[in-house]
């Protein structure tokens, strides 16, 4: 036992070093390019014009401590068409995205191609964010609150498939697999096995995409999609910081109550 | 249990009856159908929708107008450039507060503070933050980067206290008990078991940034949002549909490389870790 190396040595510290060092110097390198001038954002000029005018931005903010709040009334017609579209939304949606989910999961669909040409559709439709969609279908369909309730619906039901469907691939397959057994076909499988199955999370997710879309239809208006973003929109034009802070606590007020509502039911559902 | 009861049992049970189901969902009907209802629809409208789209869509993608690439590269790379500063503002601003908002770390007025905070600024869109500071740093790309990094304060915020709060307490523990103080517990104890599930959070919030950041373009703050509602307004499609098609590839492609690193971080300190303790 002589031969045995003393076994209390402390082992080698690793070299990490030129790793970190190298890791540093790229996120610098891509900062700096970012923040350049010609290549990147030009920081330096936006410093520059905050400079200039920050006295009289300043006092814009402070207005914002002003509360105006006899814009208050005025803003209930439109927070409630905020809230309509939010439920209209989430509406279609969860009825577009049950058959949707049931076609793009590995348990629900065993056909490949069809599944994955499905959802990478449905991540094309995922890369693009909500107001820009909504810009573009303003200008296709109109000014109204139907433009909001499509940009919605579109990336609900993407959010929706994407989640559920990998929670149904994750859950358990036994049910699914004593349905086969049985000799069902898989449409009689999916109708009475695997849709109560995904129900609590199919619940869960709609509830998600319902708190999401109130923020998302809050900003809507701001191109012109109907909704609490409208009247913004039109405060913000004015610089009237005054009312648009009221504007803004009242969505935290109702975003948050909407929250507590959801969480609670959520509780309850899973 | 006697062989009686389990006789009887053997029996197939009564459905259960879920009455409040049934009431839930029809409420929840009757609630759909009164917004259908209430909402300034024109339904008679509808039934063209189907086929504007698809006009629309062929306007926009049967003959792009690739001449626009080149401009359209540049102000996705000022987008992206944008939501880059604003992550790295979020980072810088929201770590220290993460932790020091976890229970354990900082003191008990400062956790409910900072969570209210994050809390509010997480119900808040990112561009309305931007209209708000607006007034102040005007309509340049500035306004961009922090109002995508005020937002993420928000997020990183929530997400870093969770962490710190379910990150084993091990390392924490050695280091008290060696006579570390908070700053080396915080620095040999904590930030090793936390890092690399924070280096994930901070590519995930610059997916959400990149998004955030053509959004941002919108009122006017410069980047791909921008030049993108300049043309729909000028109804030049073939414009509009190279558009769409950069934002897509370049965010999926940035979601494709930030997401193969995260999974390199996470699933590579997974496996180091029962060897490295």
């Amino acid at each position: 036992m002589t031969a045995a190396p003393t076994p209390s040595r402390v082992p080698p510290k690793p070299r990490t070093w030129p790793r970190t060092l190298a890791i540093w110097a790229v996120l610098l390198v891509i900062t700096a390019i970012a923040a350049s001038p010609f290549v990147g954002i030009d920081l330096g000029a936006g410093f520059g014009a905050v400079a200039k005018s920050w006295q009289n931005g300043v006092n814009k903010l402070l207005e914002m401590f002003q509360l105006d709040w006899r814009i208050l009334p005025r803003t209930f017609p439109p927070l409630l068409q905020t809230i309509e579209m939010a439920i209209a939304g989430t509406a279609v949606s969860a009825i577009l995205a049950i058959p949707l989910t049931l076609w793009s999961a590995r348990l629900t669909n065993p056909w490949t191609p069809g599944r994955g040409v499905v959802r990478f559709i449905l991540n094309v439709i995922r890369a693009i964010p909500d107001l820009l969609y909504a810009a573009i279908l303003v200008a296709m369909v109109g000014v109204g609150a139907l433009p909001g309730i499509l940009s919605l619906v579109m990336l609900d039901v993407a959010i929706i498939v994407k989640l559920v469907a990998e929670a149904v691939d994750a859950g358990q397959t036994g049910s699914i697999e004593a349905g086969r057994a049985a000799g069902g076909t898989q449409f009689q499988i999916n109708r009475a096995l695997a849709l109560p199955d995904m129900w609590p999370s199919f619940a869960s997710q709609t509830l998600y995409v319902f708190e999401l879309n109130v923020r998302v239809s809050a900003v809507l208006g701001l191109v012109g999609a109907g909704g609490l973003g409208l009247l913004i929109d039109e405060v913000r034009t004015y610089f009237h910081y005054d009312q648009l802070a009221v504007i803004i606590l009242e969505l935290l007020v109702v975003i948050v109550l909407l929250e507590l509502g959801s969480s609670w039911l959520r509780r309850r559902l899973v | 249990m006697s062989i009686l009861d389990l006789r009887l049992s053997a029996a197939v049970p009564p459905k259960p009856r879920h009455w409040w189901r049934w009431l839930a969902a029809l409420v929840i009907a009757a609630v759909v159908v009164a917004v259908f209802i209430a909402l300034p629809i024109a339904w008679n409208r509808l039934g063209d929708l189907p086929g504007e789209i698809v006009r629309y869509l062929w306007l926009m993608f049967s003959a792009p107008d690739w001449s626009k690439l080149p401009e359209a590269l540049w102000q996705t790379w000022r987008s992206v450039a944008m939501a880059w500063i604003g992550t790295i503002l979020s980072i810088a601003i929201a770590t220290p507060l993460s932790i020091l908002a976890a229970r354990g770390v900082g003191p008990r007025w400062c956790i409910v503070v900072l969570r209210v905070v994050f809390g509010v600024i997480r119900a808040v869109p990112e561009i309305i933050i931007a209209i708000v500071i607006l007034s102040v740093t005007g309509l340049t790309p500035l306004t961009g980067a922090i109002a995508i990094g005020v937002s993420g304060i928000g997020t990183l915020g929530k997400w870093g206290y969770e962490a710190v709060e379910t990150a084993p307490t091990g390392g924490v523990e050695a280091v008290r008990a060696s006579g570390g103080r908070l700053g080396d517990e915080i620095r040999w104890g904590l930030w090793p078991a936390i890092a690399p599930t924070f280096l994930s959070f901070w590519l995930y919030r610059f997916e959400i940034s990149v998004r955030a950041s053509a959004i941002l373009g919108l009122i006017g703050v410069g980047g791909i949002g921008d030049m993108l509602t300049s043309y729909t307004q000028y109804r030049d499609w073939a414009t509009v549909g190279v558009l769409v098609i950069v934002v897509i590839v370049v965010t999926m492609l940035l979601d494709a490389v930030s997401g193969a690193i995260r999974r390199r971080i996470t699933e590579g300190a997974t496996s180091r870790g029962p060897a490295g303790a």
